[in-house]
Protein backbone atom coordinates (compact mmCIF):
# COMPACT_ATOMS: atom_id res chain seq x y z
CA UNK A 1 0.00 0.00 0.00
CA UNK A 2 1.75 3.39 -1.03
CA UNK A 3 -0.01 7.14 -0.29
CA UNK A 4 0.89 9.64 -2.85
CA UNK A 5 3.47 12.11 -2.40
CA UNK A 6 1.02 15.06 -2.58
CA UNK A 7 -1.49 13.37 0.04
CA UNK A 8 1.68 12.54 2.52
CA UNK A 9 3.04 16.58 1.75
CA UNK A 10 -0.31 17.37 3.17
CA UNK A 11 -0.31 15.58 6.42
CA UNK A 12 2.85 16.13 6.98
CA UNK A 13 2.41 20.28 6.64
CA UNK A 14 -1.07 19.38 8.69
CA UNK A 15 1.31 17.55 11.43
CA UNK A 16 3.93 20.85 11.50
CA UNK A 17 1.83 23.16 11.47
CA UNK A 18 -0.61 21.84 14.40
CA UNK A 19 3.13 21.21 16.58
CA UNK A 20 4.23 24.66 15.88
CA UNK A 21 0.71 25.78 17.52
CA UNK A 22 0.73 23.38 20.49
CA UNK A 23 4.53 24.32 21.17
CA UNK A 24 4.83 27.46 19.83
CA UNK A 25 3.58 29.77 22.61
CA UNK A 26 5.22 27.65 25.32
CA UNK A 27 8.24 28.27 23.32
CA UNK A 28 7.95 32.10 22.70
CA UNK A 29 7.11 32.64 26.57
CA UNK A 30 10.59 31.04 27.34
CA UNK A 31 12.23 34.26 25.49
CA UNK A 32 10.46 36.42 27.33
CA UNK A 33 11.61 37.24 31.28
CA UNK A 34 8.33 35.75 33.60
CA UNK A 35 7.70 39.45 35.52
CA UNK A 36 4.97 39.81 37.86
CA UNK A 37 2.42 41.41 35.16
CA UNK A 38 3.39 38.16 32.69
CA UNK A 39 2.44 36.16 34.69
CA UNK A 40 -0.68 37.39 35.99
CA UNK A 41 -1.44 37.66 32.28
CA UNK A 42 -0.64 34.09 31.83
CA UNK A 43 -3.13 32.70 34.32
CA UNK A 44 -5.86 34.86 32.98
CA UNK A 45 -5.89 33.25 30.00
CA UNK A 46 -7.57 29.72 31.41
CA UNK A 47 -10.97 31.57 32.24
CA UNK A 48 -10.68 33.82 29.02
CA UNK A 49 -10.09 30.81 27.07
CA UNK A 50 -13.05 29.04 28.31
CA UNK A 51 -15.53 32.51 28.01
CA UNK A 52 -14.47 32.79 24.49
CA UNK A 53 -15.09 29.11 23.84
CA UNK A 54 -18.49 29.27 25.80
CA UNK A 55 -19.52 32.58 24.60
CA UNK A 56 -20.85 32.00 20.80
CA UNK A 57 -22.48 28.56 22.17
CA UNK A 58 -24.25 29.91 24.66
CA UNK A 59 -25.51 32.75 22.35
CA UNK A 60 -26.58 30.23 19.78
CA UNK A 61 -27.58 27.46 22.04
CA UNK A 62 -31.15 25.86 20.81
CA UNK A 63 -33.44 25.04 23.63
CA UNK A 64 -32.23 21.09 24.24
CA UNK A 65 -28.89 22.97 24.62
CA UNK A 66 -29.89 25.72 27.22
CA UNK A 67 -31.14 22.76 29.01
CA UNK A 68 -27.89 21.49 29.13
CA UNK A 69 -25.97 24.49 30.19
CA UNK A 70 -28.33 24.81 32.67
CA UNK A 71 -27.90 20.81 34.12
CA UNK A 72 -23.92 21.28 33.74
CA UNK A 73 -24.29 24.48 35.70
CA UNK A 74 -26.47 23.28 38.16
CA UNK A 75 -24.92 19.76 38.79
CA UNK A 76 -21.35 20.81 39.10
CA UNK A 77 -22.57 23.24 41.49
CA UNK A 78 -24.01 20.68 43.40
CA UNK A 79 -21.75 18.04 43.04
CA UNK A 80 -18.38 19.48 42.11
CA UNK A 81 -17.65 16.92 39.95
CA UNK A 82 -16.57 17.57 36.49
CA UNK A 83 -17.78 13.74 35.52
CA UNK A 84 -21.13 14.77 37.27
CA UNK A 85 -22.14 17.62 35.68
CA UNK A 86 -20.82 17.38 32.12
CA UNK A 87 -22.59 13.70 31.93
CA UNK A 88 -25.54 15.63 33.11
CA UNK A 89 -25.11 18.46 30.39
CA UNK A 90 -25.13 15.88 27.94
CA UNK A 91 -27.78 13.60 29.02
CA UNK A 92 -30.43 16.91 29.42
CA UNK A 93 -29.50 17.59 25.79
CA UNK A 94 -29.86 14.13 24.52
CA UNK A 95 -33.12 13.82 26.59
CA UNK A 96 -34.20 17.16 25.27
CA UNK A 97 -33.63 16.80 21.37
CA UNK A 98 -35.24 13.37 21.58
CA UNK A 99 -38.70 15.07 23.76
CA UNK A 100 -38.36 18.40 21.16
CA UNK A 101 -37.81 16.07 18.12
CA UNK A 102 -34.86 18.99 17.11
CA UNK A 103 -32.28 16.08 16.46
CA UNK A 104 -31.20 14.43 13.19
CA UNK B 1 12.25 12.39 35.60
CA UNK B 2 11.80 16.03 37.57
CA UNK B 3 13.46 19.14 36.95
CA UNK B 4 13.12 22.00 39.03
CA UNK B 5 10.63 21.18 41.86
CA UNK B 6 8.38 20.52 39.35
CA UNK B 7 7.15 16.71 39.49
CA UNK B 8 6.38 14.52 36.98
CA UNK B 9 5.42 10.98 38.12
CA UNK B 10 3.05 8.17 37.33
CA UNK B 11 0.72 9.07 39.91
CA UNK B 12 0.73 12.02 38.04
CA UNK B 13 -0.07 10.19 35.00
CA UNK B 14 -2.94 8.11 36.22
CA UNK B 15 -4.81 11.29 37.88
CA UNK B 16 -4.57 12.82 34.23
CA UNK B 17 -5.73 9.84 32.47
CA UNK B 18 -8.77 9.50 35.29
CA UNK B 19 -9.60 13.44 34.83
CA UNK B 20 -10.58 12.74 31.01
CA UNK B 21 -13.05 10.07 31.34
CA UNK B 22 -15.85 11.34 30.11
CA UNK B 23 -14.03 13.86 27.31
CA UNK B 24 -12.33 10.62 26.00
CA UNK B 25 -16.21 9.54 25.74
CA UNK B 26 -16.41 12.46 23.44
CA UNK B 27 -13.65 12.33 21.75
CA UNK B 28 -14.44 8.81 20.68
CA UNK B 29 -17.38 9.40 19.24
CA UNK B 30 -16.12 12.78 17.11
CA UNK B 31 -13.49 10.23 16.43
CA UNK B 32 -15.81 7.84 15.16
CA UNK B 33 -17.64 10.64 12.95
CA UNK B 34 -14.36 11.80 11.30
CA UNK B 35 -13.67 7.90 10.31
CA UNK B 36 -17.15 8.18 8.62
CA UNK B 37 -16.68 11.21 6.56
CA UNK B 38 -12.80 10.65 5.70
CA UNK B 39 -13.93 6.97 3.92
CA UNK B 40 -16.80 9.11 2.55
CA UNK B 41 -14.13 12.08 0.83
CA UNK B 42 -12.20 8.72 -0.73
CA UNK B 43 -9.22 8.96 1.84
CA UNK B 44 -8.18 5.25 2.49
CA UNK B 45 -7.50 3.80 5.92
CA UNK B 46 -3.56 3.48 6.23
CA UNK B 47 -3.84 7.41 5.11
CA UNK B 48 -6.64 8.35 7.49
CA UNK B 49 -4.59 6.66 10.57
CA UNK B 50 -1.79 8.43 9.39
CA UNK B 51 -3.09 11.90 9.50
CA UNK B 52 -5.40 11.16 12.76
CA UNK B 53 -1.90 9.79 14.12
CA UNK B 54 0.73 12.62 13.50
CA UNK B 55 -1.79 15.12 13.28
CA UNK B 56 -4.02 14.80 16.18
CA UNK B 57 -6.58 17.68 15.75
CA UNK B 58 -10.25 16.91 15.12
CA UNK B 59 -11.53 20.26 13.82
CA UNK B 60 -8.69 20.73 11.64
CA UNK B 61 -8.78 17.37 9.95
CA UNK B 62 -12.49 18.02 9.34
CA UNK B 63 -11.66 21.09 7.82
CA UNK B 64 -9.20 19.44 5.86
CA UNK B 65 -11.62 17.14 4.34
CA UNK B 66 -13.52 19.73 3.04
CA UNK B 67 -10.94 21.17 0.84
CA UNK B 68 -9.48 17.77 0.29
CA UNK B 69 -9.40 16.92 -3.83
CA UNK B 70 -7.20 15.35 -5.78
CA UNK B 71 -4.70 16.85 -6.34
CA UNK B 72 -4.56 18.09 -2.73
CA UNK B 73 -4.68 21.70 -2.55
CA UNK B 74 -1.54 21.61 -0.03
CA UNK B 75 -1.66 25.62 0.80
CA UNK B 76 -5.25 25.77 1.67
CA UNK B 77 -4.93 22.46 3.37
CA UNK B 78 -1.76 23.69 6.03
CA UNK B 79 -3.10 27.49 6.18
CA UNK B 80 -6.66 26.54 7.29
CA UNK B 81 -5.10 23.86 9.90
CA UNK B 82 -2.60 26.69 10.90
CA UNK B 83 -5.58 29.03 11.69
CA UNK B 84 -7.71 26.58 13.39
CA UNK B 85 -4.86 25.51 15.67
CA UNK B 86 -4.22 29.02 16.41
CA UNK B 87 -5.48 28.96 19.88
CA UNK B 88 -3.00 26.65 20.99
CA UNK B 89 -0.32 29.21 20.88
CA UNK B 90 -1.96 30.74 23.78
CA UNK B 91 -2.63 28.12 25.43
CA UNK B 92 1.19 26.36 25.33
CA UNK B 93 1.78 29.90 26.58
CA UNK B 94 0.20 29.61 29.47
CA UNK B 95 2.04 26.30 30.35
CA UNK B 96 4.90 28.56 30.59
CA UNK B 97 5.66 29.35 34.22
CA UNK B 98 5.07 25.14 34.72
CA UNK B 99 6.07 23.59 32.25
CA UNK B 100 9.39 25.58 32.14
CA UNK B 101 10.69 24.40 34.54
CA UNK B 102 10.67 20.79 33.56
CA UNK B 103 12.77 18.56 31.27
CA UNK B 104 12.56 19.83 27.32
CA UNK B 105 11.68 15.98 26.47
CA UNK B 106 8.96 15.73 29.23
CA UNK B 107 7.73 19.74 28.34
CA UNK B 108 7.75 19.18 24.39
CA UNK B 109 6.65 15.98 24.48
CA UNK B 110 3.89 16.68 26.56
CA UNK B 111 2.90 19.45 24.03
CA UNK B 112 2.18 17.18 21.39
CA UNK B 113 -1.16 15.90 23.07
CA UNK B 114 -2.31 18.93 24.67
CA UNK B 115 -5.64 19.63 23.58
CA UNK B 116 -8.40 21.95 24.54
CA UNK B 117 -10.09 19.16 27.43
CA UNK B 118 -6.81 17.96 29.03
CA UNK B 119 -5.04 21.66 29.06
CA UNK B 120 -8.09 23.07 30.43
CA UNK B 121 -8.18 20.47 33.53
CA UNK B 122 -4.23 20.79 33.73
CA UNK B 123 -4.65 24.25 34.39
CA UNK B 124 -7.11 23.76 37.05
CA UNK B 125 -4.88 21.21 38.77
CA UNK B 126 -1.90 24.00 38.78
CA UNK B 127 -4.50 26.60 39.79
CA UNK B 128 -5.48 24.25 43.15
CA UNK B 129 -1.65 23.78 43.68
CA UNK B 130 -1.08 20.22 42.58
CA UNK B 131 2.03 20.65 40.51
CA UNK B 132 2.41 17.23 38.88
CA UNK B 133 2.93 17.93 35.40
CA UNK B 134 2.34 14.63 34.10
CA UNK B 135 -1.36 15.12 34.65
CA UNK B 136 -1.17 16.89 30.79
CA UNK B 137 0.17 13.81 29.12
CA UNK B 138 -1.91 10.97 31.26
CA UNK B 139 -4.69 12.93 29.70
CA UNK B 140 -3.48 13.47 26.92
CA UNK B 141 -2.81 9.68 26.01
CA UNK B 142 -6.32 8.44 26.60
CA UNK B 143 -7.51 11.16 24.45
CA UNK B 144 -4.75 10.57 21.90
CA UNK B 145 -5.50 6.87 21.98
CA UNK B 146 -9.37 7.46 21.89
CA UNK B 147 -8.98 9.45 18.53
CA UNK B 148 -7.03 7.14 17.13
CA UNK B 149 -8.51 3.74 17.78
CA UNK B 150 -12.27 5.70 16.66
CA UNK B 151 -10.84 7.12 13.40
CA UNK B 152 -9.98 3.44 12.58
CA UNK B 153 -13.56 2.36 13.94
CA UNK B 154 -15.03 4.90 11.98
CA UNK B 155 -14.04 4.23 8.64
CA UNK B 156 -14.00 0.80 8.81
CA UNK B 157 -17.92 0.21 9.75
CA UNK B 158 -19.10 3.68 10.69
CA UNK B 159 -22.68 3.60 8.28
CA UNK B 160 -22.91 0.70 11.30
CA UNK B 161 -22.73 2.96 14.32
CA UNK B 162 -26.05 5.83 14.77
CA UNK B 163 -25.48 9.72 14.88
CA UNK B 164 -23.49 11.01 18.15
CA UNK B 165 -25.65 13.80 18.09
CA UNK B 166 -28.62 11.58 18.58
CA UNK B 167 -27.18 11.24 22.61
CA UNK B 168 -25.93 14.62 23.13
CA UNK B 169 -22.33 13.75 22.57
CA UNK B 170 -21.71 16.68 20.51
CA UNK B 171 -22.20 18.80 23.40
CA UNK B 172 -19.40 17.18 25.72
CA UNK B 173 -16.86 19.51 25.05
CA UNK B 174 -19.46 22.61 26.33
CA UNK B 175 -20.48 20.92 29.10
CA UNK B 176 -16.96 20.33 30.31
CA UNK B 177 -16.12 24.12 29.34
CA UNK B 178 -18.99 25.15 31.78
CA UNK B 179 -17.76 22.71 34.51
CA UNK B 180 -14.73 23.91 34.38
CA UNK B 181 -15.83 27.57 34.39
CA UNK B 182 -17.82 27.13 37.79
CA UNK B 183 -14.77 25.73 39.35
CA UNK B 184 -12.34 27.90 37.99
CA UNK B 185 -13.91 30.88 39.06
CA UNK B 186 -11.74 33.14 41.28
CA UNK B 187 -14.53 35.34 42.19
CA UNK B 188 -13.95 39.25 41.22
CA UNK B 189 -10.91 39.20 39.67
CA UNK B 190 -12.36 37.27 36.65
CA UNK B 191 -15.35 39.44 35.51
CA UNK B 192 -13.72 41.69 33.96
CA UNK B 193 -11.56 39.30 31.59
CA UNK B 194 -14.20 36.99 31.36
CA UNK B 195 -16.83 39.75 30.00
CA UNK B 196 -14.23 41.34 28.12
CA UNK B 197 -13.83 37.64 26.07
CA UNK B 198 -17.13 36.99 25.69
CA UNK B 199 -18.01 40.29 24.36
CA UNK B 200 -14.74 40.18 21.89
CA UNK B 201 -15.89 36.19 21.08
CA UNK B 202 -18.85 36.79 20.01
CA UNK B 203 -17.77 40.05 17.81
CA UNK B 204 -15.20 38.30 16.18
CA UNK B 205 -17.25 35.30 15.48
CA UNK B 206 -19.74 37.67 13.44
CA UNK B 207 -16.89 39.07 11.04
CA UNK B 208 -14.15 36.31 11.35
CA UNK B 209 -15.30 32.98 10.65
CA UNK B 210 -13.90 29.48 12.36
CA UNK B 211 -12.38 29.26 15.16
CA UNK B 212 -10.39 33.00 14.98
CA UNK B 213 -12.67 34.28 18.14
CA UNK B 214 -11.33 31.81 20.48
CA UNK B 215 -8.01 33.36 20.24
CA UNK B 216 -9.09 36.59 19.88
CA UNK B 217 -11.57 36.34 22.77
CA UNK B 218 -9.10 34.98 25.03
CA UNK B 219 -6.00 36.81 23.51
CA UNK B 220 -7.94 40.32 24.95
CA UNK B 221 -9.75 38.88 27.46
CA UNK B 222 -6.48 37.78 29.50
CA UNK B 223 -5.26 41.34 28.53
CA UNK B 224 -7.52 42.88 30.17
CA UNK B 225 -7.05 40.86 33.31
CA UNK B 226 -3.18 41.52 33.06
CA UNK B 227 -4.54 45.26 32.59
CA UNK B 228 -6.78 45.41 35.93
CA UNK B 229 -4.09 44.02 37.84
CA UNK B 230 -1.64 46.52 36.88
CA UNK B 231 -4.22 49.53 37.89
CA UNK B 232 -5.30 48.10 41.32
CA UNK B 233 -5.19 50.69 43.80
Amino acid sequence: MTIDPDVLAAIAGMSVATYVCRAGGFWAMGLVPLTPRVTIWLESIPIAVLSAILAPAVAQASPPEVAGFAAAFLAMRVSGNDFVGAISGVAAVGVARSVLGSGP
Amino acid sequence: MSGGGVPFTVAGLRAGAAGVAALAASVFAYGIAFGVLADQHGLDMMTTLLMSGTVYAGSAQIVALQVWTTPVPLLAVWVSTLAINARYLLMSAALRPWFGRLDRLSAYGSLFVMADGNWALAMRECAAGRTDAAYLLGGGLIMYASWVTATALGHGLGQFISAPRRFGLDFMLAAFCTTMAVTMWRGRTDVWPMAAAAVVALASEHFFPGYWHILIGALLGSAVGAWRHDHRP
